[in-house]
């Protein structure tokens, strides 16, 4: 019973935060421009608006139009019972939980492409082939990056990989992390978040024909998404393992809120790259998760 | 009831219905049935007890007595068959029948029969000579249930394809058996791996079971014949045939020593196998070819998992071989059964609409809400992802290619790039899928026909449900199946014979069915609230369009394009293209085909050449006398010149 409620009680921190990134990037954002900009908490406004507004479908849409973001939304709740918080662990950690991790991930961009592709709409169906296409590239990066940690301590559970961390080709790691989090959280220079033209969105382009309350699910599903991506590159780089559970809960939050602040910052002084350039950037990604993977490879000989 | 019992029951089955597939449906029907179920009994008995059936028989053919062996690892394939055996008797009675294929609906079911029992009969001799009589039959039988529809013509070249192919792997494995038979003066089979000196025969069961299973670039006949055999053979063919050959591999590479580099080669041929059968798969626009193509993809995983469990094996490290052994074999169930859904499913949309090209289908899924539902599933099943059963298996092999790079050493240098390439093949196939399910399934109709589609009847849904239920079982509950695969795995490598699973099965499952309710929750819960805020119906947005058309959404080739054209080295897409010219456009155009690269580029000019050697040796024989006096007075010349040198010596 106790361990059920504690699986709850993380879950329900994760699920409260989640909304919290995008808000802090967005105000980082307006900083920047020299803006006031909206407020951190905007998201949940948002999503607490949505969930009480009506609903309209497309007259193409089939019943899996809304079970979509639904089984999504399930999936990356279900990914973030397997990730470590700092030093208290996973709600749940096995042998092999990392891959569940990376392919329950993989299960929500299935749902959330194949609703895209329901309203029969022309750039919906843009938006999702770019997503499928180019997550091929970011998942060759993970599972790199995944066979380096797994490289420097012996396991293929998250909570294991992650809590010594920190490894001498952790500089490369970082930097190959970020770039996959901005490719698979669609920031740019991949994907803009803010844009206008249909044309040239991928993730947002996705969900164009939802509203309402699948909506909210959608944006809940996509920040949580980000969080969980933001405190697998900070674990994966920092040994938080070795702090006192205080001061790992502070300097988590710290670090979250640094990539937060670096996700702004990105936003704020790159553009967006010309479509036929992202396979270059996510390669690139590969490439130092590859060198991060070699650097661990010779970490464990000297 | 003993497992020869049961064999005999179900070859009994087998045979009454091959008499009785012409006139009598309903024996036919129930005789075939009661022969599946029986085989799948005893398959099970062996499986669940690990024990071994063996049969002799004083009963000799070609002058070597009957000797049947039921073992763990064949046991393991004789499931397979039986499930998908019985299975795709049920279907062909809704899909090919009498009425409209009154030629060759009644001949077909005689065939089926046949190829099952032939299959069954491989899978139980232990006789090379009874092995290779059984293989050719079963190829031949397969021959003629793919040119069911012989008056189209590219269906007779896909017949003849296969044929030829399949005979020069069954050319492969003569030299194979005959070689195995001289070395060790008898026919009898059996574990021989203390004879070292045999292990260079391995070399020719690769080429010729390798061929049967559809590796790269030995996969030329695949694509073409799975499409144009009627769907139920291509569930037959592309979730048991070919796995025949993965039956080969895996029975003589635990039997034989095995050479070094074996185990390497087959893992390598699984990596490109995987990697570019998916992106094969991508460039397709037929949806039958489709799925061709993702079989040699899922015999890629299946033949990294083998070669990686031989490099293991060679090197003594049984931890993480059992886990890429594991993954393997149960990846040859998982692959039967959600390649079988899929291919009825396809069945399903060919029987209704009549075509198999993606870009004339769309939104069926109003028509034809079953069969939509259950090829999704067998779509995420087949993406490897959670949770279905391909998960399971894609998740094992991984495990094994981890720990592999864990332990260091020479072999990780290839695991890592088989376990990256794996994770690509996965996100390629995902994308691959997505395409299928959204260009079929979803959206607008693109033409009549896809408008006009119908619901197949129960008798071709039931097989489906039965193996969209198989796929969600061994998904949600690996660890009730893991003793079937740990005895497959007993019989391979009996050192590795061990109950515990080597990794959490169970938890997996308890999470995957937490996965399912938390969904189900979800899905029923957001409806409920979509209902209670109210809920209202308009056009998709089209950035303001007034009036977009079916034609206007994103298509098979669109959506597969970006892929595409990375693999466009390998690829070669033709377009033919006629873009909008000029104030007054006329007529525009464009079409895309992604050819056989390799049966295009390599074999077919490969032949040409034989064939212009063969047509200019041929100028010798013209039918002139004086001509032929003349070389038999040049050979007689040379044969004296031969003769006075050679005594000089």
């Amino acid at each position: 019973m106790n361990t059920t409620l504690d699986m709850l009680l993380r879950l329900l921190v994760w699920l409260l935060l989640a909304p919290l990134v995008p808000g802090i990037i967005n105000k980082v954002k307006a900083w920047v421009a020299g803006r006031r900009g909206p407020p951190v908490l905007q998201l949940y406004y948002d999503l607490a608006k949505l969930w009480s507004k009506g609903v309209v479908l497309s007259t193409t849409v089939s019943p899996g139009h809304v079970a979509g973001p639904a089984v999504a939304w399930v999936a990356i709740v279900c990914a973030a019972l397997l990730l470590p918080a700092g030093p208290a662990g996973a709600p749940l950690a096995f042998r092999g939980d990392a891959l569940l991790f990376v392919y329950l991930l993989a299960f929500a961009r299935f749902c959330t492409a194949s609703a895209a592709l329901d309203t029969g709409s022309a750039f919906e169906g843009m938006g999702a082939a770019r997503e499928v296409s180019y997550a091929v590239l970011s998942e060759a990066a993970i599972i790199t990056a995944l066979l380096a940690l797994s490289l420097q301590t012996g396991s293929v559970s998250l909570t294991a990989m992650l809590t010594p961390a920190a490894g001498a080709g952790a500089a490369l790691l970082a930097a190959g992390l970020f770039a996959v989090l901005l490719a698979e959280n669609c920031r740019v220079p991949f994907d803009d978040p803010n844009t206008h033209l249909e044309l040239t969105m991928i993730h947002e382009v996705m969900v164009l024909d939802h509203s309402g309350p699948p909506l909210a699910a959608i944006l809940h599903g996509a920040s949580l998404k980000l969080l969980l991506f933001s405190v697998l590159l900070v674990e994966a780089v920092l040994p938080f393992g070795k702090l006192t559970p205080l001061m790992a809960a502070g300097a988590l939050a710290g670090s979250v809120l640094t990539v937060a602040v670096g996700i702004g910052l990105v936003e704020s002084l790159l553009a967006r790259l010309a479509f036929h350039r992202v396979p270059l950037l996510l390669t690139t990604a590969f490439l130092l998760c590859l060198f991060a993977l070699l650097v661990a490879w010779r970490g464990g000989q000297l | 009831m003993t497992p020869g019992w049961l064999l005999f029951i179900a070859a009994t089955g087998m045979v009454v219905g091959m008499i009785s597939a012409f006139r009598w449906l309903r024996l036919w029907s129930a005789a075939s049935l009661v022969g599946a179920i029986g085989a799948l009994a005893a398959a099970i008995w062996i499986l669940k007890s690990g024990t071994v059936w063996d049969w002799q028989s004083a009963f000799a053919i070609g002058g070597e007595s009957v000797h049947l062996r039921l073992d763990g690892l064949s046991a393991f394939f004789l499931a397979l068959l039986a499930v998908l055996g019985g299975v795709g008797t049920v279907y062909q009675q809704e899909y090919w029948t009498n009425k409209k294929h009154p030629g060759s609906a009644p001949s077909g079911r005689a065939w089926w029969n046949a190829m099952l029992l032939n299959m069954g009969l491989l899978l139980l001799v232990a006789n090379g000579l009874h092995f290779l009589i059984a293989w050719e039959l079963f190829a031949v039988c397969a021959y003629f249930l793919i040119t069911r529809e012989r008056q189209r013509r590219e269906v007779r070249q896909a017949g003849w394809l296969y044929l030829a192919a399949s005979h020069t792997g069954t050319l492969c494995l003569f030299a194979f058996f005959t070689c195995l038979a001289a070395r060790t003066g008898s026919w009898e089979l059996g574990p021989m791996r203390e004879r070292s000196e045999l292990a260079p025969l391995f070399w020719l069961a690769i080429a010729g079971f390798g061929l049967k299973a559809g590796m790269f670039p030995l996969h030329i006949w695949l694509p073409s014949a799975h499409a144009n055999a009627p769907s139920h053979v291509s569930a037959i063919l592309s979730g048991v045939a070919i796995k025949m050959g993965i039956y080969g591999l895996v029975r003589f590479s635990g039997w034989l020593h095995v050479p070094d580099a074996a185990g390497w080669t087959v893992a390598t041929l699984g990596v490109v196998s995987a990697v570019l059968g998916v992106a094969f798969a991508l460039g397709q626009h037929d949806l039958k070819r489709l799925l061709a193509y993702h079989s040699v993809e899922n015999i890629g995983i299946i033949l990294i998992g083998l070669g990686f469990a031989m490099v293991a094996r060679a090197h003594g490290n049984a931890a993480w071989g059992q886990l890429a052994l594991a993954g393997s074999l149960l990846h040859v169930w998982n692959h039967g059964l959600f390649k079988g859904l899929l291919f009825l499913g396809a069945g399903s949309v060919l029987h209704a609409t009549g075509t198999r090209e993606m870009s004339r289908l769309g939104g069926l899924w109003r028509t034809m809400p079953w069969t939509a539902g259950l090829f999704t599933l067998g779509a995420v099943a087949i993406s490897g992802l959670p949770p279905l059963n391909g998960f399971v298996s894609e998740w094992l092999v991984f495990l094994g290619l981890f720990d592999a790079i864990s332990a260091r050493g020479p072999i990780a240098w290839t695991a890592v790039p088989a376990a990256v390439l794996l994770g690509v093949t996965g996100a390629l196939a995902l994308a691959c899928f997505v395409k299928v399910c959204g260009v079929v399934f979803l959206g607008v109709p693109r033409s009549q026909v896809a408008e006009h589609a119908h619901e197949c009847g129960w008798r071709m849904r039931i097989p489906m449900l039965v193996l969209g239920a198989a796929c969600g079982a061994i998904g949600l509950a690996p660890a009730f199946f893991w003793p079937a695969v740990a005895s497959a795995a007993a019989a391979w490598q009996p050192e590795w014979a061990n109950a515990a699973p080597p990794a959490p099965l169970f938890t997996v499952g308890a999470f995957h069915i937490a996965v399912v309710v938390l969904a189900t929750f979800a899905a029923l819960g957001l409806w409920s609230r979509v209902k209670r805020n109210g809920l209202s119906r308009g056009p998709t947005w089209d950035c303001g369009y007034a009036a977009p058309t079916p034609r206007m959404q994103y298509t098979a080739g669109s959506f597969a394009g970006i892929i595409t054209n990375w693999f466009g080295w390998i690829l070669r897409p033709q377009r033919h293209a006629h873009p909008p010219q000029g104030p007054f456009p006329s007529r525009t155009h464009f079409d895309e085909h992604t050819p056989e690269t390799v049966l295009e580029h390599v074999v077919e000019p490969a032949g040409s050449v034989v064939m212009r050697l063969s047509t200019a040796v041929r100028r010798l024989q013209h039918g002139r006398l004086q001509a032929y006096i003349l070389y038999l007075l040049i050979g007689l010349a040379a044969l004296a010149l031969l003769a006075l040198m050679g005594g000089a010596e």
